[in-house]
C-alpha cells in the first residue's frame, strides 16, 4: 500500500432509531439486515476510502446508548474530525434533536470539525415501483435540512440505508473536505506542538522487540 | 457466596454453535429503539463513575448482567474524575458546603490570580493523577478489554529525586549505573547485586531471605544488607518504589522496586506510561464506553436517595424507581443521605495543584511531557515524615495549553502539616525550575567528563553531584506565575499499601457490616467501593474491581473472560490491488481483529 493514508475518526450522533448505525452498515460491509444478531464488540468500526491519490482510514464511533441520557463522555468528541448528524426525514422531532447535537458538537468537538447532516429513511417516503416520491410521507422538508446545513456550514445528503442510496457520497463528501494530513488530524488541540505529539504515541499493543530492549535482564 | 452465574455465552444459546458472529457496535437503528426512560429493572445498579465502579461495570456487562450506571455528577469519573477550571471552582464549592452525607473531600482552597486569564476547557485536572507502569495489571486489562483504543499514552521516562537542593535521575538501568560518575565502584557493586536481588526474588535462597525480614523495615535491610548510602536508599525506596511512607517493608518495597525494573523497555526506554487528556478520568470514560458497548445504561446526574433491601428497590432523587435483582454497588461519595455503613474514613492524602506559566521541559526527557519528583523524608525545610510525591505534566499531555504545566503534589501526611509539607515542596519545584531555566543557572564549569554519553549514544547525563553545588548559591533572575493553584484532602478507607493486594481492600471494607444492619438505614445492603487510595500508580484498581465482581458474580474467573481473539493468520487476504474502487474491501488484519471476536 502506497497510497498515503489519513485516520480519521468519525463520530455519530443523533436521536435513537434513525438509522445511525444502519447507514454505518451500509457504508461498512455494503449491507443492510433487519435481523442482524446484535451489536456486541468493537472498539469501533474501520472503513478504508480511496478519494484521489488519497486513502482515508474511517475510525466510526458508534453512541453505544449513551446518547439515551445526553451522557456521551468528552472522550467520545476528543479528536473527532468528523461527524454525521443523523435524523429520520419522517420524525420531525429527530430533526430538532439534530439541531441540538449540532450545537453540542460546535461546543464539545474542534473548530475545524467537518459535519455531515443526513436525512435518512428516504425509501420510507418513496414509492418501491416507481421510485417517485409521495405526496405526505415526508415531515422534513429537503429545504429545511438544507437551510440548517448552509447556517451551520455542514454538508448536507438525504440518504437511505436501506436502499444504499447517498450512503457512500456522504463518505466520500466528508472524506474531500478533511484536509490533507500526514496522521492523525489536522486538530491542534491546546498544547499541540507543532513537532507532531502523535509520534509520541506509544501503542500498547506493540511492546518494543525483547531481543533488542534487554532492560527487563539488570543481572 | 453465591453460585457462579452464567456467563454471557452460556445466556445466551443462540450465540453457541454458530461460527462466531461478525462483531459491531451497538446498532441502535437495527435493533428495538432505545427510549430515554429510565430501565425499571436491572441486574446490577452502580452508583458512582469512579475508575474501579467503571471498570466493574465494564466487566459485569460483559459477562452478561443487565448493568445500570448512574452518576450523581454531570460529569463521569466521580473522586477521580478529570475536571475543568470551570467544573473544579463548582466541585470546590460543593467540597466546602455543609451538605449532610458522606464527604470524600475537606477544606478545598482555591486560588485564581485576577484577571483569570484561563480559558477553563483548555485545562483536564485530574482529581488523583496517576502513572501507569509498563507492566501492570490495568495496563493488560486496557489491552485485553481493548479499551486502550479509545485512549492515548504517553510515556515518562524521568523520575526525579530531590536531594541536597538538587534533582537527581535516577540510575535504573544496568547501564547507567555502570556510566553513572557520581557512584563509586563499590556503591556500583552493591546496587547491581540488589538489582539482582530484585529480580530473583522468588529463587530459594531469597524467598528465604525475604521471609526471614518480613517485617524488617526496607531502608534497615539495604543499609545492614547492602551498605547503600541514604541517597541511593532514597532514590529506591521513594522514587523507584514511589512508597509514599518510609515504614514499608522489605518484601514489599522490594516488589515495587520490582515493578519499576520489569517495566523498564517494554514499550521503550522508559517504566510508565500516563493516558493523554487526563488520568483516571479519562480511562474511566473508555470503561464506561466499553460497558455501553456491551450494553450497560449510563444516566448522570442522577442521586440514589435510598436502597430497600427488603423490596430490592433504589428510589434516586427524581423519584424514580428501580427494582435490583442482584447488587447495589456504590462509591461512597454517592451514598445516600443518612446513610451508616460508608467506609472509614481513617487515612488522608493531602494534594496541592498547581498550574504555572513555564512549560518545564527542563524535566523532561526528550520528546516527554511528563515527569515524576519525589521528595524524600526529611529533605524539605518543613522536615517532612512522609516523602511529597510530584507528578509534572507539560503542554504535551493534552492537560493544560503551550507555555504552562500542571504540578501535582502529595502526601500521606495528615492536617495542617501534610499542607507545609506540599508548600514547602512547591517552594522547591519552583526554585529549582527558576534555576534550571535560566541560562545563568548552569554557571559551573562543565568539562567533558562531567558529560555522560550512554552506550546507545543517544542521551547524555550530566554530572549531577556539580549541579547540586551551583544550584544552592542560585537566586532567581524572575518569578514563577501561578495560574491557578488548588490544595485538598481527601479520606480514604484504603491504608496506604507496599503492595496492592485483595486483604488491603478487604480491610477497607465494611460489607458483612452493612448486609447485617438494622432495617431503616437507607444503605442497608449496599456495597461499598473505596475512595481512591493514595497509591500514585494504578495499582489496586484492577483488584478493588475484581473484588467487587467476586462479591456479585461468585468468582472473578470470567472477569472479561471476553475471547477478542485475532482471526488466525491463515484466514487474512491481503487486498492490495482493490483501490481501484471507491471502497476498499476491509480483508486486511486490522480489520479482522476488530471486526470479529469469539464468545
Amino acid at each position: 500500500m502506497t497510497t498515503k493514508q489519513t485516520s480519521v475518526k468519525l463520530v455519530l450522533l443523533g436521536e435513537a432509531a434513525v438509522g445511525k448505525s444502519s447507514l454505518v452498515l451500509r457504508f461498512v460491509s455494503n449491507d443492510f439486515q433487519e435481523n442482524k444478531e446484535p451489536t456486541i464488540g468493537a472498539a469501533f468500526l474501520t472503513q478504508r476510502c480511496t478519494i484521489g491519490s488519497k486513502t482515508i482510514k474511517f475510525e466510526i464511533w458508534d453512541t453505544a446508548g449513551q446518547e439515551r441520557f445526553a451522557n456521551l463522555a468528552p472522550l467520545y468528541y476528543r479528536n473527532a474530525q468528523a461527524a454525521l448528524v443523523v435524523y429520520d426525514i419522517t420524525k420531525p422531532a429527530s430533526f430538532i434533536k439534530a439541531r441540538h447535537w449540532v450545537k453540542e458538537l460546535h461546543e464539545q468537538a474542534s473548530k475545524n470539525i467537518v459535519i455531515a447532516l443526513v436525512g435518512n429513511k428516504f425509501d420510507l417516503v418513496v414509492d418501491e415501483e416507481t421510485g417517485e416520491e409521495i405526496e405526505g410521507k415526508r415531515s422534513v422538508s429537503s429545504e429545511e435540512g438544507q437551510n440548517l446545513a448552509d447556517e451551520e456550514g455542514l454538508l448536507f445528503f438525504e440518504t437511505s440505508a436501506k436502499t444504499a442510496l447517498n450512503v457512500n457520497e456522504v463518505f466520500m463528501a466528508i472524506g474531500s473536505k478533511i484536509p490533507d494530513a500526514s496522521s492523525k488530524g489536522p486538530e491542534q488541540r491546546l498544547g499541540d506542538s507543532s513537532s507532531g505529539s502523535t509520534s509520541n504515541r506509544i501503542d500498547l499493543n506493540a511492546p518494543v522487540d525483547s531481543a533488542v530492549g534487554g532492560g527487563n535482564c539488570a543481572c | 457466596m453465591a453460585d457462579r452465574r452464567p456467563s454471557m455465552a452460556e445466556r445466551r444459546p443462540s450465540m453457541q454453535n454458530s461460527r462466531r458472529p461478525s462483531v459491531i457496535p451497538h446498532l441502535a437503528g437495527i435493533e428495538k429503539p432505545v427510549l430515554p426512560t429510565t430501565p425499571d429493572e436491572c441486574d446490577v445498579l452502580i452508583c458512582g463513575t469512579g475508575l474501579v465502579e467503571s471498570v466493574l461495570a465494564a466487566a459485569l456487562a460483559w459477562q452478561g448482567s443487565n448493568v445500570l450506571h448512574v452518576d450523581s455528577n454531570p460529569y463521569y469519573g466521580d473522586t477521580c474524575s478529570t475536571l475543568t477550571i470551570e467544573q473544579i471552582k463548582a466541585w470546590c464549592h460543593h467540597v466546602n458546603s455543609n451538605s449532610p452525607g458522606f464527604h470524600g473531600f475537606t477544606k478545598a482552597l482555591l486560588y485564581i490570580p485576577r484577571p483569570n486569564k484561563l480559558n477553563s476547557k483548555d485545562y483536564s485536572i485530574d482529581l488523583t493523577p496517576r502513572i501507569l507502569f509498563a507492566k501492570s495489571d490495568l495496563l493488560s486489562l486496557l489491552i485485553k478489554s481493548r479499551v486502550f483504543r479509545y485512549l492515548e499514552f504517553q510515556s515518562i521516562s524521568n523520575f526525579h529525586t530531590f536531594e541536597n537542593d538538587s534533582f537527581g535521575k535516577m540510575s535504573s538501568s544496568k547501564e547507567e549505573i555502570f556510566t553513572d560518575q557520581s557512584l563509586s565502584l563499590s556503591s556500583k557493586r552493591s546496587l547491581m547485586k540488589l538489582m539482582k536481588f530484585v529480580f530473583e526474588y522468588d529463587n530459594e535462597e531469597n524467598a528465604a531471605l525475604l521471609a526471614q525480614h518480613k517485617t524488617t523495615p526496607f531502608v534497615k535491610f539495604v543499609e545492614e544488607k547492602y551498605r547503600l548510602l541514604p541517597g541511593q536508599i532514597n532514590e529506591l525506596c521513594y522514587t523507584l518504589g514511589l512508597s509514599s511512607t518510609p515504614d514499608i517493608q522489605t518484601p514489599q518495597a522490594m516488589s515495587r522496586i520490582r515493578r519499576y525494573l520489569i517495566s523498564f523497555n517494554v514499550y521503550g526506554n522508559f517504566p510508565a506510561l500516563y493516558s493523554k487528556f487526563g488520568g483516571p478520568g479519562e480511562i474511566s470514560q473508555g470503561f464506561c464506553r466499553s460497558a455501553a458497548v456491551a450494553g450497560a445504561t449510563y444516566k448522570l446526574d442522577t442521586t440514589l436517595q435510598s436502597f430497600d433491601s427488603e423490596t430490592k428497590l433504589a428510589t434516586f432523587k427524581d423519584g424514580t424507581k428501580v427494582k435490583v435483582s442482584e447488587k447495589v454497588v456504590c462509591s461512597p461519595s454517592q451514598a445516600p443521605t443518612g446513610s451508616q455503613y460508608t467506609p472509614e474514613r481513617k487515612y488522608e492524602v493531602t494534594r496541592l495543584v498547581t498550574i504555572v506559566e513555564k512549560s518545564c521541559k527542563e524535566w523532561f526527557s526528550d520528546g516527554d511531557s511528563a515527569a515524576v519528583v519525589v521528595f524524600p523524608p526529611n529533605s524539605l525545610p518543613s522536615l517532612n515524615k512522609f516523602p511529597v510525591q510530584v507528578m509534572i505534566m507539560g503542554p504535551g499531555s493534552g492537560c493544560c495549553p503551550n507555555g504552562q504545566c500542571i504540578w501535582y503534589l502529595s502526601t500521606i501526611e495528615k492536617g495542617e502539616k501534610a499542607r507545609l509539607d506540599v508548600e514547602s515542596g512547591l517552594k522547591k519545584l519552583e526554585e529549582s525550575i527558576l534555576r534550571e531555566s535560566e541560562d545563568s543557572g548552569f554557571d559551573v564549569a562543565l568539562n567533558d567528563e562531567d558529560i555522560v554519553v550512554r552506550p546507545d549514544g543517544t542521551a547524555s547525563v550530566i554530572n549531577s553531584v556539580k549541579l547540586g553545588k551551583s544550584y544552592k548559591e542560585f537566586v532567581p533572575k524572575e518569578k514563577l506565575t501561578f495560574l491557578f493553584k488548588l490544595m485538598f484532602t481527601q479520606f480514604t478507607s484504603v491504608e496506604p499499601f507496599g503492595v496492592a493486594s485483595e486483604s488491603v481492600y478487604r480491610r477497607a471494607s465494611k460489607e458483612e457490616v452493612s448486609s447485617l444492619a438494622a432495617s431503616g438505614a437507607p444503605d442497608k445492603g449496599i456495597v461499598y467501593s473505596n475512595m481512591p487510595s493514595a497509591e500514585i500508580s494504578y495499582d489496586g484498581i484492577v483488584t478493588e474491581a475484581k473484588l467487587l465482581y467476586t462479591s456479585i458474580v461468585g468468582s472473578d474467573d470470567d472477569f472479561f473472560d471476553v475471547d477478542f481473539e485475532d482471526e488466525d493468520e491463515t484466514d487474512q487476504i491481503s487486498n492490495q490491488n482493490n483501490n481501484d474502487s471507491a471502497i476498499v474491501d476491509e480483508d486486511d488484519e486490522e480489520f479482522k481483529d476488530e471486526m470479529d471476536f469469539e464468545l
